[in-house]
């Protein structure tokens, strides 16, 4: 927890998992067949399981 | 003196942008959030309102018929409705390509449906027999049902546009929200690992953490959906400017020629036959008819679509001569009515199946943890700031940075 970190490492996670929900979103709007489907619900659904892992471990 | 000690109590440094920021954060969410919540918690149920109607549809079965049925004549369903109303104005008629259903929309006169757009009632056919399976009384007047009272409070709360322009400001102060905490969330960071919950220390602490976790993971959804909102709330002026614009330029020419009277008007399904014939790569989806507040008084506006996942969110109308039936011409969409089209499934979350939906409602409730811990940090910060300064203020004598 201690030194000071740099916006690239503070954002890291965020930018990721916010470029991982466009993707969903555009995915399945543009895709709707095939595998593009599937790969929107895991794009979007990893924010919500990376919160719940975090939320899990500051529980431990 | 007693602000000093308290801004050296944290861990970040108060620059002037910072403050800003923060301002605009406490701000933007402050005046938000209760309408926020409303958006929030009544949108949960209308995610799922094509299962939830559904589920409380008391609408007749369709007609188990054989493979390759075709569809009753249009003419033959409008007729019935007349018949069913005399008098009354047919507004639409809408051809399901999903169910076997045709649905006739109607209102007592088109003056009676300018003044209020609710005052519009439905009748549902069998698409195969022409039956009636379902009518519908003008909004309201049956009592409203779940998702109406839902839809409504979502959208406008029951103010029509005033309250559509209304919600629309309080998205962009959503956004706002998200902006500016995007804006503050790394000078917080400085010192914490992603993902950090200090759930040990103080109730505070922890729903501070959880705050910034939730609504950093979520910014891509919200800001999406936020931003969608808005365009969607903007739908009535949208059209409006159009028919203001384009669809005026267009009817120009026949200014000042005679509207054709019921008596005179061609047949809609011939109407909806010339388009199909001419269009065959697109999916035909309703005939409106000539008086249409956002369409001509001298034509069926026939509305197509295409076929592709996109192409079928793109909505395209014909123009059609209502005494004649001849085809006059396929009207291009302005860039934002294209914008408002693509903007409703990425708002309603309905076009990526059951999982998209389920995905949906959780994040909206994510989005409500979101917004419930932002009130209660902010009430526990105010709280304490002011406890801080009230005995700062009867210390008078304390050294500056006692409080560190």
């Amino acid at each position: 927890m201690s030194g000071r970190r740099t916006l690239a490492l503070i954002w890291r996670w965020p930018s990721l998992l916010a470029a991982l929900s466009i993707f969903g979103l555009l995915s399945a709007l543009l895709g709707q067949t095939g595998f593009w489907l599937p790969l929107s619900w895991i794009a979007l659904a990893t924010p919500l399981a990376v919160a719940a892992i975090c939320i899990g471990r500051g529980r431990a | 003196m007693g602000e000093q000690a308290i801004s050296r109590q944290r861990v970040y440094e108060r620059t002037p942008a910072l403050r800003r920021w923060l301002f605009v954060h406490k701000w933007s969410s402050l005046v938000c959030t209760l309408f926020l919540l409303l958006i929030c918690i009544t949108g949960l149920p209308l995610v799922l309102r094509d299962e939830i109607d559904g589920l409380l549809d008391d609408a007749l079965p369709y007609a188990q018929v054989a493979e390759g049925t075709p569809n009753v004549s249009l003419d033959r369903v409008v007729e019935a409705s007349r018949k069913m109303y005399p008098g009354e104005t047919i507004i639409s008629v809408f051809v399901d390509d999903d169910e076997p259903k045709i649905m006739v929309f109607m209102a007592s006169s088109w003056e009676a449906f300018k003044a209020n757009r609710r005052a519009i009632h439905s009748i549902r056919f069998d698409a195969h027999t022409g039956d009636v399976l379902k009518q519908t009384k003008p909004f309201g007047e049956d009592g409203l049902t779940f998702l109406q009272l839902m839809l409504s409070l979502h959208r406008d709360l029951f103010a029509g546009l005033a309250g559509e322009l209304f919600l629309g400001a309080m998205a962009l102060l959503f956004i706002a929200a998200i902006v500016s905490g995007i804006a503050i969330y790394g000078p917080f960071m400085r010192k914490l690992d992603f993902g950090t919950v200090r759930a040990a220390r103080s109730r505070r602490l922890k729903w501070l953490d959880l705050h910034n976790l939730l609504g950093v993971v979520t910014l891509g959804w919200a800001l999406v959906v936020g931003a969608t909102g808005v365009i969607n709330e903007l739908s009535t002026p949208l059209f409006a400017l159009w028919q203001q614009t384009d669809v005026r330029a267009m009817l120009a020419p026949l200014q000042g020629r005679p509207v054709p009277q019921t008596s005179e008007l061609s047949s809609p399904q011939a109407a909806y036959d010339t388009v199909k014939a001419a269009f065959p790569d697109m999916t035909t989806t309703s005939v409106v008819y000539p008086g249409a507040p956002f369409g001509s008084p001298f034509h069926y506006v026939v509305w197509t679509k295409g076929r592709e996942p996109l192409t079928s969110r793109l909505f395209s109308p014909v123009l059609v001569d209502a005494r004649s039936g001849a085809l006059v011409a396929a009207v291009t969409m302005p860039w934002y009515l294209r914008a408002l089209e693509l903007s409703r499934p990425l708002h309603f979350g309905d076009y990526g199946g059951m999982p998209l939906k389920i995905i949906w409602v959780l994040l909206d409730l994510v989005t409500i943890v979101v917004l419930g811990s932002g009130v209660y940090l902010w009430f526990v910060r105010s709280r304490a700031s002011r406890a801080q300064a009230e005995s700062a203020a009867a210390m008078p004598l304390a050294s500056p940075g006692a409080a560190e």
